[in-house]
C-alpha cells in the first residue's frame, strides 16, 4: 500500500512536533492510544480563555507514518480556531484531506480524538482554576 | 503463491500420503462449525464438511463460513498440538496441491487452489499462539479497527509514551554524535531499556497463556456466553497491551542493532 503524497508530506516535514507546558492552565493535553497497532499520540493546545480561541498546537506521535500525518495535520487545522469549530473537526475530514485507506481509518479517529481529549483537560483545569465563574457560566 | 515451500519433503512424503489414506478421521469428519450438511456435486452424497467427497473422493468446494480452526478438524480452542498442526498440514498440502489437479477440470483445480491458499494461511495463524488469539477473538468481531474503538487504559498510555520518548532522547543523542564515553553510556541505557521491555513482553506473554488455557477450560466445562465474553475481553486487553510493549521492544532492538 501506498502512502498518499499529503500523508508523506505530513510525515517527513510534520508540522508543530513538540511540547507545551502541560502544567500551564491554558494548556489542554490529550493522551490517546490506538492499541491495535501500539501507536500513542499526544496532542496539546494553548487555549486563550477570554476568546476560546486555539493559539498554539503541539503534537508527538510514536506511530505509523498515518498517525503522525494525522496528528500534524490536526494541529494545523486546529491552530486559530475556536474551541466549538476545533470540536467540529471529524475524522471524516482527516481521511479526506489525506486519502487515507479504510485499514489506516483509525489513525484519523485517533487524532479526533486527540483533539477531543485536549480541550476536555483544558475544560477540566478551567473548572478547578476558576470555579465560581464557571458556575455563573453554567446557570 | 510458491507452493513448492509447502510441499512435504521427499523423505517424508511416503509415511505421510500412506497415513492420510488410511485414516481419514479429520479429513471426512471435522467436528466443527463448517457447513455439515453439505452434499457432493459429483455423486450427491453428504461430505460433513470434508476437503474432499467420502464416497467419491473428489475435492470439495469450501462450505460457507470455513475458519481455520474447522479447515484443520479442530475446536477454537487455544491450545493445539503443534506436532500434530504440522503432521496435518503437511499432509493437506500434499492432497491439495494444485499439481494432483493438473488434468481435473477447471472447478476442481480452482478448489485444489483456493483450500490451498487457506491451508497456508490457517497453518501460519494457527502455529503462531498470538496471532491464533487474535484470529480466535477476530471471529467474534473483537479485533475490527477504526469504527469499533479499543480502549487502552490511560495509566498504560502514560507508560508507554514515556518509555518512547526516552527511546526517542536516546535516538537523538545518538544521532548528535558524542565521545566514546557517552555513547557507551548510551549503549548501556539502551540494553537496560531493552532488558526490561524483554522483561514486560514476556510476562504479558505468559499472561496471554494463562488467559487462553481458561478459555480451553471454559470451552471444556460449557461455559455459558457472558463468562466467554468475558474472557475474550480479558484477551483482548493482554493484546493490546502486547502491541506497544512489542512496538517498544522491536524499537530498542532496532536501535541496539544500528548503534
Amino acid at each position: 500500500m501506498a502512502y498518499s503524497d499529503k500523508v508523506v508530506d505530513h510525515y517527513e516535514h510534520p508540522r508543530n512536533v513538540g511540547t507545551l507546558p502541560k502544567d500551564d492552565p491554558n494548556v489542554g493535553t490529550g493522551l490517546v492510544g490506538a492499541p491495535e497497532c501500539g501507536d500513542v499520540m499526544r496532542l496539546q493546545m494553548k487555549i486563550n480563555p477570554e476568546t476560546q480561541v486555539i493559539e498554539e498546537a503541539k503534537f508527538k506521535t510514536f506511530g505509523c507514518g498515518s498517525a503522525i500525518a494525522s496528528s500534524s495535520l490536526a494541529t494545523e487545522w486546529v491552530k486559530g480556531k475556536t474551541v466549538a469549530e476545533a470540536l467540529a473537526i471529524s475524522n471524516t475530514d482527516i481521511v479526506r484531506e489525506l486519502s487515507l485507506p479504510p485499514v489506516k481509518i483509525h489513525c484519523s479517529v485517533l487524532a479526533e480524538d486527540a483533539i477531543k481529549a485536549a480541550i476536555e483537560d483544558w475544560k477540566k483545569k478551567k473548572e478547578v482554576s476558576e470555579p465560581a465563574a464557571n458556575a455563573t457560566a453554567g446557570n | 503463491m510458491d507452493f513448492s515451500l509447502s510441499r512435504p519433503k521427499p523423505h517424508r512424503l511416503k509415511p505421510v500420503l500412506l497415513a492420510s489414506l488410511l485414516e481419514s478421521d479429520f479429513m471426512s469428519a471435522p467436528t466443527t462449525t463448517a457447513a455439515t450438511s453439505a452434499t457432493c456435486a459429483n455423486c450427491s452424497a453428504p461430505t460433513g464438511g470434508a476437503h474432499f467427497c467420502p464416497s467419491c473422493g473428489k475435492i470439495q468446494p469450501l462450505p460457507r463460513g470455513t475458519d481455520f480452526f474447522s479447515f484443520f478438524g479442530l475446536p477454537q480452542k487455544l491450545t493445539v498440538d503443534l506436532e500434530q498442526l504440522e503432521q496435518r498440514f503437511h499432509s493437506l498440502s500434499w492432497k491439495l496441491h494444485p499439481d494432483h489437479f493438473a488434468r481435473a477440470s477447471d472447478d476442481e483445480r480452482q478448489l485444489s487452489l483456493d483450500r490451498s491458499s487457506l491451508l497456508n494461511d490457517a497453518y501460519r495463524t494457527l502455529r503462531d499462539p498470538v496471532a491464533r488469539v487474535e484470529y480466535l477473538l477476530g471471529l467474534a468481531g473483537m479485533r475490527k479497527e477504526g469504527q469499533k474503538k479499543q480502549q487502552a487504559p490511560p495509566e498504560l498510555l502514560e507508560e508507554v509514551f514515556e518509555l518512547n520518548e526516552s527511546l526517542d532522547e536516546l535516538r537523538e543523542a545518538r544521532a548528535s554524535g558524542g565521545t566514546a564515553a557517552a555513547m557507551a553510556g548510551l549503549r548501556a541505557k539502551l540494553e537496560a531499556a531493552q532488558h526490561k521491555f524483554e522483561a514486560s513482553l514476556a510476562a504479558v506473554d505468559q499472561e496471554l497463556a494463562r488467559v487462553s488455557a481458561e478459555w480451553d477450560a471454559a470451552l471444556d466445562s460449557g461455559a455459558d456466553e457472558t463468562a466467554s465474553r468475558k474472557l475474550m475481553e480479558k484477551m483482548n486487553e493482554v493484546l493490546n497491551r502486547r502491541s506497544y510493549i512489542r512496538n517498544l521492544v522491536n524499537g530498542v532492538r532496532q536501535e541496539l542493532a544500528e548503534s
